[in-house]
């Protein structure tokens, strides 16, 4: 089992998630702002949980367990982008009002 | 007619639902195919069909575009930040969408936000404000296609 | 396998750990907002990982419980960010 060709493909996928994981993470301290952080954070993230999700469905106990980790990625994918779509407009609202400061 | 076609897709897919929370747990399918029905009838009350029904196909041709794109946005952000110049220049672009109002709009503004580069910021009737990294990419066109691709899911 | 499926939950946990830290420095409050965001992505990740190696399938429920808080979550801070935008703007209206 360990050495199989699968198993390979597997470590190397959880090994990519990881690496994308690591990308989101330097993204949150690299990047100038709010937003462009939550562009490295969706983004970088969500891959990386779907190479993390690739790598563990070849090994799960049945039909049904992978069904339930591929609903979990699905809800991860839309609350991720309904999050980053949500934060992004609570940041262009506070954005507005302080423009609106700097005329008065 | 079409109100007992939705019954039955939306309670094949409670189930199926269902069947991946339990995960596939035999004590639990008796409830299940209890509850499914039933909620499938009460979602009808709240949620009535729409006209808008995604099409099979343009759907998977869809989510497939939508998967590419995604691996793609994830290798561009990376990409960029292991660069040391860090070579972003963000800023906000408007797009104005023919889409009907709706799933069609709220599926594109959600898409949009986890497509490479943009990320979609306010949502006024037709009009999407989006963030960009790279204002210097030709987001434009880019959600030109990804707008086509949604529209031709849900053919009017 | 199992080894490996540990080593990746410890990279995930010491990611998360390195986040939170970036978030706690801020300084705006949607900047500390974005620790939902990471919740909702490395926490489902270490718990989908920590169900297969630890053999405990509950972990799973965990992890989607999160994804969904993480955006309730979201939707009650912006909603709360957003009225006092709104009110502030409101409150400028007044004085000019």
């Amino acid at each position: 089992m360990p050495d199989s060709p699968l198993a390979l493909i597997q470590a190397f996928m959880l090994v990519v998630g990881c690496l994308f994981f690591l990308v989101g993470t330097l993204g949150l301290f690299r990047l100038p702002d709010t937003l462009t952080r939550i562009h490295a954070l969706t983004k970088a993230d969500n891959l990386g949980l779907g190479f993390i999700v690739l790598g563990l469905l070849p090994s799960v106990a049945g039909p049904a367990t992978a069904a339930k980790i591929l609903l979990i990625w699905l809800v991860a994918l839309a609350a991720s982008a309904t999050a980053a779509h949500l934060v992004g407009r609570a940041v262009r609202a506070t954005d507005g009002s302080g423009e609106r400061e700097d005329r008065a | 007619m079409a109100y007992a076609g939705s019954a039955a897709i939306r309670t094949a897919l409670l189930l199926l639902t269902w069947w991946a929370l339990t995960e596939g747990d035999p004590a639990a399918t008796g409830f299940g195919l209890g509850a499914a029905p039933l909620v499938a009838l009460l979602s009808l009350r709240f949620f009535p069909p729409s006209p808008l029904r995604p099409q099979p196909v343009a759907t998977l041709v869809f989510s497939g575009y939508f998967f590419l794109r995604s691996v793609a946005a994830g290798v561009d952000v990376a990409r960029r930040l292991l660069s040391p110049r860090l070579p972003i220049s963000p800023g906000y672009v408007s797009y104005t969408t023919s889409l009907p109002a709706g799933s069609p709009r709220w599926l594109l503004a959600n898409t949009l936000s986890l497509l490479p580069g943009t990320l979609s910021v306010t949502l006024h009737g037709r009009d999407i404000e989006l963030h960009c990294l790279d204002t210097t990419m030709p987001v434009s066109e880019d959600v030109a296609r990804t707008e086509l691709r949604i529209a031709r899911m849900f053919p009017q | 396998m199992i080894l490996l499926l540990d080593a990746v939950a410890a990279v995930l946990l010491f990611l998360l750990l390195l986040g939170l830290l970036r978030i706690w420095r801020g300084p705006a409050p949607a900047d500390r907002m974005l620790a939902s965001q990471l919740f909702g992505t490395t926490g489902v990740a270490l718990l989908l990982v920590l169900a297969e190696s630890q053999a405990e399938p509950a972990l799973r429920d965990v992890a989607l419980v999160l994804a969904l808080l993480a955006v309730l979550s979201t939707v009650a801070f912006v909603t709360r960010v957003l009225r006092i935008a709104n009110a502030d703007s409101a409150g400028e209206q007044h004085d000019a």
